[in-house]
């Protein structure tokens, strides 16, 4: 993919241009949206709001990393969305699962203080780490999930948030110390699904 | 320690983006310092927590289409000329209109406007008219001229000869009086505003300029689609 001609064509109008490059980076586009939300309606209409978005202002992107770029979109999109949760917050009385059925342990009762029990039903070790995203301030989220979700370096990071570099290691040396807090509490969902120990600096 | 700079280090450290002589330092100090390497251990943790997190695939496609970003069709050359030509049309029919209602009226107020100064008056009951009170001595010297040979010398009634012709003559005027009535039909079909087949004709313009417009329109979105 030669996305510098791709990203020029689409900047004089060819959709079929930016539509190869949502190809390439809806993935990405969608997970941000889906850690950062912890839904995924919610996080396939952030995605798709962030691709019609990127497309009306690719003019205005003056080269760096489009991936950067798009991230800041995405992640516009999602705070946006975080918002509108925030003026008319909804709680469905009865949320289902994807089968239709009611759902037992939603995630939405979880709180940081959850009892053993819940915990329990926490049976998923992608919930757990979802559930700690959660309780972050967005600001943090957005950070961790783009540095260590989305694998960003902290310059494109710093691009894609708009902040110094300086914020940036700060907001995510203290996004990782309170994940890691956070995951203490699912520690018997680790050692079965983490070999940590592999793990290379 | 300081410890919120310390994890800072440690979490740059840890993602490399510590200078060499920064991470030298912070090596040293890891070794002979248990808390902080224990801290280092919990931030590797984390973060590969994180990096191992499953990534999902986009439930759809995210593909955009031409209605999502509103793109319109590119229309050709044409379409811009036959939409001026509607809308110049549109504009030139709408002033003549303009143009026919206010003409008249202003030429009838001039007309009307022109007896009344011929006349020096003869409007006594008008009260507050000009021409009564142009020139009194002009009044009075007409009011003498007219006691003294009403029948010989019409001249100064200039408004009135046609209408009231002498007895005597009106045998012998009768066949000039016919040319008369049908010199005012003239006088008054004569057009004041724009013709109306020049209205006509804008409207023409202006209606074929639209049509012609919706055609290209249409035949480019077809097209495009």
């Amino acid at each position: 993919m030669d996305e510098p001609s791709l990203i020029q064509s689409a900047q004089h109008g060819d959709l079929d241009s930016f539509n190869t490059l949502v190809l390439h980076y809806q993935d990405s586009v969608f997970n941000t949206a889906l850690r950062i939300l912890g839904d995924e309606d919610l996080a396939a209409d952030a995605a798709q709001e962030a691709f019609i978005s990127a497309f009306r202002s690719i003019a205005s992107f003056r080269g760096g990393s489009f991936k950067a770029w798009l991230m800041r979109t995405v992640t516009n999109a999602c705070y946006d969305e975080l918002r509108r949760q925030k003026r008319r917050p909804t709680t469905p009385l009865e949320p289902d699962t994807d089968d239709g059925d009611e759902m037992d342990s939603p995630r939405w009762l979880a709180d940081p203080n959850m009892t053993p029990a819940q915990k329990a039903e926490a049976d998923e070790l992608e919930h757990a780490i979802q559930h700690c995203l959660e309780a972050l301030p967005t600001d943090f989220r957005s950070v961790v999930v783009l540095a260590d979700i989305q694998g960003m370096d902290y310059s494109e990071v710093a691009a894609a948030s708009k902040v110094p570099l300086g914020t940036i290691k700060s907001r995510l040396a203290r996004a990782r110390l309170r994940l890691r807090e956070c995951l203490r509490g699912f520690e018997e969902l680790l050692p079965s699904a983490f070999r940590l120990e592999s793990e290379e600096i | 320690m300081n410890r919120f700079r310390d994890i800072e280090k440690l979490s740059a450290y840890l993602d490399g983006q510590l200078s060499q002589s920064d991470s030298a330092h912070l090596e040293s100090r890891i070794e002979s310092d248990r808390e902080l390497a224990s801290a280092l251990n919990d931030l590797r943790f984390t973060r590969g927590i994180l990096r191992k997190l499953p990534a999902r695939k986009a439930p759809r496609n995210f593909m955009l289409t031409r209605k999502m970003v509103g793109l319109k069709p590119p229309l050709p050359r044409t379409y811009s000329f036959f939409r001026f030509s509607s809308a110049f049309a549109t504009l030139l029919l709408v002033l003549t209109f303009a143009f026919n209602a206010v003409v008249p009226r202003i030429a009838f107020g001039s007309m009307a406007a022109a007896p009344l100064v011929g006349s020096g008056g003869g409007c006594t009951a008008c009260g507050g008219g000009g021409p009564a009170a142009l020139d009194p001595n002009l009044m009075q010297e007409s009011y003498a001229a007219a006691t003294e040979a009403p029948a010989a010398d019409t001249q100064p009634m200039a408004p009135m000869p046609t209408e009231m012709p002498l007895p005597e003559d009106s045998t012998r005027k009768e066949p000039e009086a016919n040319p008369a009535p049908q010199e005012q039909p003239q006088a008054q079909s004569e057009p004041l505003g724009i013709p109306f087949e020049w209205q006509i004709t804008l409207l023409v313009i202006g209606l074929i300029s639209m049509v012609a417009m919706f055609l290209i329109g249409q035949s480019a979105r077809r097209k495009w689609n």
